[in-house]
């Protein structure tokens, strides 16, 4: 079995706490705390030092997904408390204004790739560009943008093939044509199957599907998780680059 | 074809014109017109192509051949939501094409408007594969070019390349060593033998009209367009750099994503260059290679040659015996219809076998 869990802005976007309340309550050892907004950040790094993740096996933090150059210090400076916790961190490419400002830190830096609206970040070819630019960093793929990249899922697999050393965690979600992440439907889960034997079952996996409107629930989303990425037999690779799950 | 297939290191038409000691001036004339077009059109396109959408251009500009009154033949494709906008841009595009110079596109209705990407991905086969339908997916994989924001176009091919090769059960499940997409390789083969019906079908809707340029396109344009077609299934199955894009289609992983790739990179590459590089195999005889790239090269000077062409353009089925333009294009295309024949079914005992078991029945 998979590890799999939930980002907490998909279970109750905004309120981290809500969101890892209603993860526990339902077993789930993955989550991935949510700073997409800017303004969500403060709060949970305020929080973070004193927060109980003890029934979590697998902690990450995304790190807002919108920045102004300006920010960009600000925000590195705060994540700097995640990461003396051994907390990877998810970012999305497009806005590493600096390089230096991410690159110390090293493995638990998790770079996603991206979505079609974005303009770097979503072939294999462009996150090479990024990780000889930030070689110490590990990977986070998102099967759901790489999906909506390419619906022919070869550019997952190139992307797969080519970081599998890196990889570090999974987004999971239906990205649709307006890029929001929708509940997975058997067309996705489908798809997903073309590239599950390139991820090894130890990767912890992530759904992003947004569920605080029960649009779907936490139980049926990790059903469909397991069901998208069943057809593999591999093993978590040992690899530099991979963090190590956070323990407790 | 990418707009920077121009740049490829290995040019193979150069190399071959260089070993044979030819000089093939009209076949580089046309490349160099070509570039300069190319880069004009994506100058005036610059920024004008919105997302989900890709302004493909057709022919002679993709195939890296135009010469002095080439075709201007088009479609703005449109992969994603449906935008009232479209219709704005359609309408811009045929402006700015015509105001630089490029030819309105046929009345046919195939080219010179937005086109969406469902029935191109999803309609191979069947009655709702409509002649233009077919038509426009073979060129775009065979001699498109996109100007300008190039994702939704290659986002489209390689969906239409994964389902010829997904689809394709013969190439996934059969135990043999050979992998030819004969799925592919059968729908290129139906679209010409479509245009050859077609061309008869226009001789008589237009009683005549512009059949001696027609015929003159059909008998080498055309066929070199179907003979590249051909090379690039044959190659899958040829070419060392393919290896392990053939091992992976076995099972259990029946992984055609190399091979897709494989093909997209076969893609790039212009229908003379796949033809030149067939021809430079070693067991393919020097007087092939020079019927096939001499007879090309006299033909492109021909259509180059304004008072030529025009008068290829006007010739009258009464008038044909006394134009010795036309009887050049009968010279030539013999000759390319011959080195073609011993390309295929010749001297190289591979490119023959693969002939024989793919190309004819």
């Amino acid at each position: 079995m998979r590890r799999i869990g939930f980002s907490t802005g998909a279970v109750a976007k905004g309120d981290f706490r809500r969101g890892l309340d209603a993860l526990r309550q339902k077993h789930v050892t993955v989550v991935e705390l949510s700073a997409l907004r800017l303004i969500e950040l403060e709060p949970l790094i305020r929080a973070l030092p004193d927060l109980d993740l003890s029934s979590f096996e697998f902690v990450s933090v995304h790190a807002p997904s919108h920045l102004a150059y300006i920010d960009e210090a600000f925000v590195t400076n705060s994540l700097s408390v995640a990461i003396k916790l051994g907390i990877p961190v998810v970012v999305h490419p497009d806005v590493i204004f600096e390089e230096n400002a991410w690159r110390w830190m090293g493995r638990l830096l998790l770079i996603e790739n991206m979505d079609k609206r974005k303009a770097i970040g979503r072939t294999a070819q462009d996150l090479e560009v990024l990780f000889n630019k930030l070689p110490e960093s590990g990977f986070c793929f998102d099967i759901g943008h790489a999906r909506q990249v390419d619906p022919t899922m070869t550019e997952a697999r190139s992307i797969l093939q080519a970081f599998s050393g890196r990889l570090a965690q999974v987004h999971i979600s239906e990205v649709n044509t307006n890029s929001r992440h929708d509940p997975l439907s058997i067309y996705a889960i489908s798809a997903f199957r073309a590239v599950a034997d390139l991820i090894p079952e130890g990767v912890p996996v992530v759904l992003e599907t947004i569920i605080d409107e029960g649009q779907s629930d936490i139980q049926t989303e990790i059903q469909r998780a397991q069901s998208a990425l069943q057809f593999t037999h591999a093993v978590l690779p040992s690899e530099p680059g991979v963090p190590a799950p956070r323990q407790g | 074809m990418p707009e920077n297939s121009q740049n490829a290191a290995e040019r193979w038409v150069d190399g071959l014109e260089k070993r044979l000691n030819a000089n093939w001036a009209a076949i580089r004339k046309a490349r160099v017109d070509t570039n300069l077009n190319r880069a004009r059109l994506r100058k005036a396109f610059y920024g004008r192509i919105a997302p989900d959408t890709s302004l493909v251009v057709f022919g002679s500009i993709a195939r890296e051949e135009m010469t002095s009154r080439s075709d201007g033949d088009w479609i703005l494709f449109i992969d994603g939501q449906a935008l009232p906008e479209h219709v704005d841009q359609e309408q811009a595009i045929a402006e700015e094409l015509e105001k630089q110079g490029f030819p309105k596109p046929g009345k046919s209705g195939v080219f010179g408007r937005m086109i969406g990407s469902h029935n191109i991905v999803h309609e191979i086969g069947g009655e709702d594969d409509t002649n233009s339908n077919t038509t426009r997916r073979i060129l775009l994989l065979l001699e498109s070019l996109p100007i300008g924001n190039s994702e939704a176009y290659e986002r489209v091919r390689r969906q239409i390349l994964s389902r010829y090769l997904r689809d394709d059960r013969g190439l996934l499940k059969a135990s043999g060593s050979i992998k030819v997409p004969r799925f592919l390789l059968n729908d290129l083969t139906r679209y010409w033998r479509t245009i050859t019906v077609d061309f008869v079908y226009k001789q008589r809707a237009e009683a005549g009209l512009k059949w001696a340029l027609r015929n003159a396109k059909l008998r080498m344009s055309r066929k070199l367009v179907f003979a590249s077609g051909l090379l690039r299934c044959f190659f899958c199955q040829l070419d060392n750099d393919a290896a392990s894009a053939r091992e992976a289609l076995s099972a259990p992983m029946h992984d055609v994503s190399k091979l897709l790739m494989y093909l997209e990179d076969q893609l790039r590459q212009t229908p003379l260059d796949l033809l030149a590089r067939a021809a430079s195999r070693p067991n393919i005889d020097k007087t092939t290679a020079r019927k096939l790239f001499d007879s090309y090269d006299q033909f492109l000077a021909i259509l180059d040659d304004q008072a030529k062409r025009t008068e290829l353009e006007n010739l009258r089925e009464h008038d044909m015996a006394k134009s010795s333009v036309w009887e050049d294009i009968r010279s030539l295309s013999r000759d390319f219809h011959l080195g073609l024949i011993e390309l295929f079914f010749g001297q190289d005992e591979e490119i023959r076998s693969l002939s024989m078991e793919y190309a004819v029945f």
